[in-house]
C-alpha cells in the first residue's frame, strides 16, 4: 500500500533537513553514494525539481549553488497537515477523515455521555 | 402536454418533500446501507422525473401499434403535428434543451470533481512521500503532528494516514478500529458515493434537497464505516476512538462547520443498544425505492400508453409530404 514515490526526492529532502545547512550538490551526491551508486546530473535535477516545487531555495555560491530547505520539516509538516484539517471545498471529494471538527462543548458531552455508557456496562457486569 | 407538467411538479414534490421525509426516517440510520440507497434513490428519482419531463415535451405522446410500418406512420404525424406549429416546434426544442442540458451539466461536474480530486490525491502523496514514514506495525502512514488526526486517502493508490498525535492518544484496540473504519472506507468506494452526491449538488447549487442529501450521504458513510469498525473490534471501542480523537484534536479557528454534525449522532449511535432493521421495514423501504423510481417512468410513459387505445391514425386523411 505505501507507494515507493519519489523515493530519491525523499532521500535528498531527509538529509537537507536533517543537516540544516545550506549544501551543494556535490555533497548530497556524495552523502548518497555511499547507498548507491548515483549520477550528478541525477541529483542535481532531483534538487532543482523539489526547488522548483518549492521545497529547496538556492544561492549563487561561487560557481556552485548552495541549496537550503524553504522550510523546517517541522513548518512544512504542520503547514501541510493545517491545510488537510482545515477540510476546504476542494478537500471533501480528495479524502474522508476519520472525524470531522466538533466544537469543544461537544466533545465534554460526548464524554459524558460515553463515560456514563462505560459505567452503565461494568456496573450491571457480574 | 400532461406528462411533462405532472412530472414538473412530481420533481418538485419530490426536491421538497423527500428530504424531509427522509430525515423523519430516523431509522434509516440502524441499517445506513439501506439509508444511502434510499438517499441516492431519493437523487436519482429527482433527475428522472425532470429529465423525462423536458423529453416528454420533445417527444409527444406516440400511440402504440404492433405494425410496424403503422407505427412508423404515426409517429412520423404525430412528430409533424408537433413541430409544424411553431409554438409546438418551441415547446419540443426547450423540452429537448432542458433534458440534455442537465444531462451535460452533471457528467460535467462529475467529471470537473474527479479531474480535481485525482490532482489533489496526487499532490498529497507527494507530499506525504516527504514528511509521512510508513508505519512499522500498522498499515498506516504516520505524520508528525501534535492533532489527532486519522484518514484515507482514496483512489488508485489507497492510503490510511495517521498523525503521532492520533496514535498516542489511542490505544492498540482503539488504533485497530480506527484503521478498520478507514479500510471500511476505501473498500467501499465510499468516496465515489460522495463524488455522485458531490456533483449533483454542484451541478444544481439552488436545489437544497441535493446539498441535504450530500450531507446526510456523509453522515451515513461514516455510520456505514463505524459498523464495519465495530464488527472489527465492538461498539464501545469506535466510541472511544471517536471521542479521544475529538479530544486531542485541535478544532482550527477556521472550522467550516461544513456537516460538522455527524461525530456527536455517530457516537450516540455506538452507545445505544442496537437493533438491526427487521425485515418488515427494510421490505418497506425497498418497496418506497422501487416505487420512486417507478414513478416518474409511469407518468412519462402512461400518457403515450393511453393514447394507444386510440386510434392510429386516421386513414387516407391525407398523404404525408416531407
Amino acid at each position: 500500500m505505501v507507494r515507493p514515490l519519489g523515493t530519491l526526492e525523499q532521500h535528498v529532502m531527509d538529509r537537507i533537513w536533517s543537516w540544516g545547512r545550506p549544501v551543494a550538490v556535490r555533497e548530497v551526491l556524495e552523502d548518497l553514494q555511499r547507498e548507491r551508486t548515483l549520477a550528478y546530473t541525477t541529483v542535481m535535477t532531483v534538487m532543482d525539481n523539489l526547488r522548483r516545487k518549492g521545497f529547496l531555495t538556492r544561492e549563487k555560491d561561487g560557481r556552485a549553488y548552495l541549496y537550503r530547505p524553504a522550510q523546517t520539516r517541522e513548518q512544512h509538516t504542520a503547514a501541510f497537515m493545517g491545510e488537510v484539517l482545515a477540510g476546504g471545498a476542494d478537500t471533501s471529494v480528495t479524502f474522508l477523515h476519520f472525524l470531522d471538527h466538533i466544537p469543544p462543548e461537544e466533545v465534554a458531552s460526548l464524554r459524558l455521555a460515553l463515560d456514563e455508557h462505560l459505567q452503565g456496562r461494568t456496573g450491571t457486569a457480574p | 402536454m400532461i406528462a411533462p407538467a405532472v412530472l414538473a411538479v412530481l420533481a418538485v414534490i419530490l426536491a421538497v418533500l423527500g428530504p424531509t421525509l427522509l430525515r423523519r426516517m430516523s431509522w434509516l440510520e440502524r441499517s445506513p446501507r439501506i439509508g444511502i440507497t434510499a438517499w441516492q434513490t431519493l437523487s436519482v428519482s429527482i433527475v428522472l422525473a425532470v429529465l423525462l419531463a423536458g423529453s416528454s415535451l420533445a417527444i409527444p405522446a406516440i400511440p402504440w401499434t404492433i405494425n410496424l410500418a403503422d407505427w412508423i406512420r404515426t409517429c412520423a404525424m404525430a412528430l409533424l403535428a408537433q413541430y409544424s406549429t411553431p409554438g409546438g416546434a418551441v415547446v419540443s426544442a426547450t423540452g429537448a434543451a432542458a433534458a440534455s442540458a442537465i444531462l451535460v451539466r452533471v457528467a460535467y461536474c462529475l467529471a470537473a470533481d474527479r479531474a480535481i480530486a485525482a490532482r489533489n490525491r496526487k499532490v498529497q502523496l507527494d507530499a506525504l512521500a516527504l514528511i509521512a514514514r510508513p508505519h512499522l506495525r500498522y498499515d498506516a502512514l504516520v505524520v508528525d503532528h501534535p492533532a489527532a488526526a486519522a484518514y484515507c486517502l482514496p483512489g488508485r493508490v489507497r492510503q490510511v494516514v495517521l498523525t503521532s498525535a492520533a496514535l498516542s492518544a489511542l490505544d492498540h484496540n482503539q488504533l485497530l478500529a480506527v484503521l478498520a473504519h478507514e479500510r471500511a472506507h476505501l473498500r467501499g468506494r465510499h468516496d465515489l458515493i460522495l463524488a455522485a452526491a458531490d456533483a449533483l449538488q454542484h451541478a444544481f447549487p439552488r436545489v437544497p434537497a441535493f446539498r441535504t442529501a450530500r450531507r446526510e450521504l456523509g453522515r451515513l458513510v461514516e455510520m456505514l464505516a463505524d459498523d464495519s469498525a465495530a464488527r472489527h473490534s465492538d461498539r464501545t471501542t469506535v466510541a472511544t476512538a471517536l471521542v479521544r480523537l475529538a479530544e486531542h484534536g485541535l478544532t482550527p479557528a477556521a472550522a467550516l462547520g461544513a456537516g460538522g454534525e455527524s461525530a456527536p449522532s455517530r457516537v450516540r449511535r455506538l452507545i445505544s443498544p442496537t437493533r438491526p432493521l427487521g425485515a418488515g421495514k427494510t421490505t418497506v423501504a425497498a418497496l418506497a425505492m422501487g416505487l420512486l423510481i417507478a414513478l416518474p417512468l409511469f407518468l412519462a410513459i402512461a400518457p403515450a400508453s393511453a393514447a394507444g387505445t386510440m386510434d392510429p391514425c386516421p386513414e387516407d386523411e391525407q398523404s404525408l409530404t416531407m
